[in-house]
C-alpha cells in the first residue's frame, strides 16, 4: 500500500512537471506572466467617442453602407477575426477613401486606420485584434463624396491572456 | 527578417475587373509597450506601424496598424483587377521594412 501511494505521487509529478514543461516550451504565459502588464482597460467610451469625432470631422453619420463582421465569441482575445466592408458597390466614380477601427475600451481604442484610392476598387479588409475585455467594436468609413458610414457591433471575449 | 511572409491570392489570371481577394501574413512580436518583463522593467513599444499594397505605379492599400493588432499580424483586403503588373506588399516598423512580398498579377 505504501508504495502504491508513492508511485501515485511520482507519476503525479511527473506528469504535472512535464505539462508545465510543456507550456514553457510553447510559450503559453503562466499565471504570473499573464499578469506583468500595465494596461488597462478604458473606464468608459469617451476616448473612443473622441476618435469617432475626429475622424468624421462633424459630418453625419450614416448606419448603413457598412458591414462589421465579427464572431459572437471571441473565444481568444489575443487574434479576435474583424472584417469590415463597404455594401454598396464602389466604382470609378464613388469609392471609400479611408476607414478606422475602434475597440471601444481597449488601453489605446485606436486599432488601426485603412486608407484606400480610386485604383483600389474595393473596400473590403479583415484582420485580427487583441481585446482586453468585452467591448464595442465600431468601424467608421469615409466615402469621396464626403458621407460618413458607420458600424457597431458588440463583443464578448474570454477572459485574460489578451497579450496586451 | 525571419521568415518571409505567408500570401494567399485567389486568383493570379483574374479577367479584367475580377475581383481579386488577398491574404497575408508576416512574422512580427506586436511588442504593445504595456508587458513588464522579469526584472520589473516595461517592455518598450515595438509594433508593425504600416503595410502598404500596390499594383504596378496603383497604391491599393494602405494599412497603419497600432497596439490592437495581433501578434504576427494578418492583413486580408480585396482590390480589382483593372490592369496587369507587380501585386507589391511592403511591411514597415519603427526600424524601417521588416518583410516585402511580390507577385506579378496577369489580367487576361
Amino acid at each position: 500500500m505504501t508504495s502504491f501511494v508513492f508511485d501515485l505521487r511520482r507519476r503525479d509529478l511527473l506528469a504535472g512537471g512535464a505539462a508545465l514543461a510543456g507550456l514553457v516550451a510553447a510559450g503559453v504565459p503562466t499565471a504570473a506572466q499573464a499578469q506583468a502588464t500595465t494596461a488597462m482597460p478604458q473606464l468608459d467610451t469617451a476616448e473612443a467617442d473622441r476618435l469617432a469625432a475626429a475622424f468624421t470631422g462633424g459630418a453625419e453619420v450614416l448606419a448603413e453602407g457598412l458591414a462589421l463582421d465579427l464572431p459572437a465569441l471571441g473565444d481568444n482575445p489575443a487574434a479576435v477575426p474583424v472584417r469590415v466592408h463597404v455594401t454598396e458597390p464602389i466604382t470609378e466614380a464613388s469609392w471609400c477613401e479611408e476607414m478606422i477601427v475602434i475597440a471601444d475600451l481597449n488601453p489605446q481604442p485606436f486599432a488601426c486606420r485603412f486608407r484606400f484610392t480610386a485604383e483600389t476598387g474595393s473596400a473590403d479588409v479583415a484582420v485580427r485584434v487583441r481585446l482586453i475585455q468585452t467591448m464595442p467594436i465600431r468601424a467608421y468609413a469615409r466615402m469621396n463624396d464626403g458621407r460618413v458610414l458607420a458600424a457597431r457591433h458588440d463583443i464578448t471575449v474570454a477572459a485574460g491572456g489578451c497579450g496586451l | 527578417m525571419a521568415r518571409p511572409p505567408r500570401i494567399w491570392i485567389s486568383n493570379e489570371t483574374p479577367s479584367l475587373g475580377e475581383i481579386v481577394r488577398v491574404r497575408a501574413q508576416m512574422v512580427h512580436v506586436m511588442e504593445s509597450g504595456f508587458r513588464i518583463d522579469a526584472a520589473g522593467q516595461t517592455i518598450p513599444e515595438d509594433i508593425l506601424t504600416g503595410f502598404t499594397a500596390s499594383l504596378g505605379d496603383a497604391v491599393l492599400l494602405e494599412w497603419s496598424p497600432e497596439t490592437a493588432i495581433s501578434q504576427n499580424p494578418y492583413i486580408e483586403f480585396t482590390f480589382a483587377a483593372r490592369q496587369p503588373g507587380t501585386l507589391r506588399m511592403v511591411w514597415t516598423d519603427a526600424g524601417g521594412v521588416v518583410a516585402e512580398a511580390e507577385k506579378e498579377i496577369a489580367v487576361g
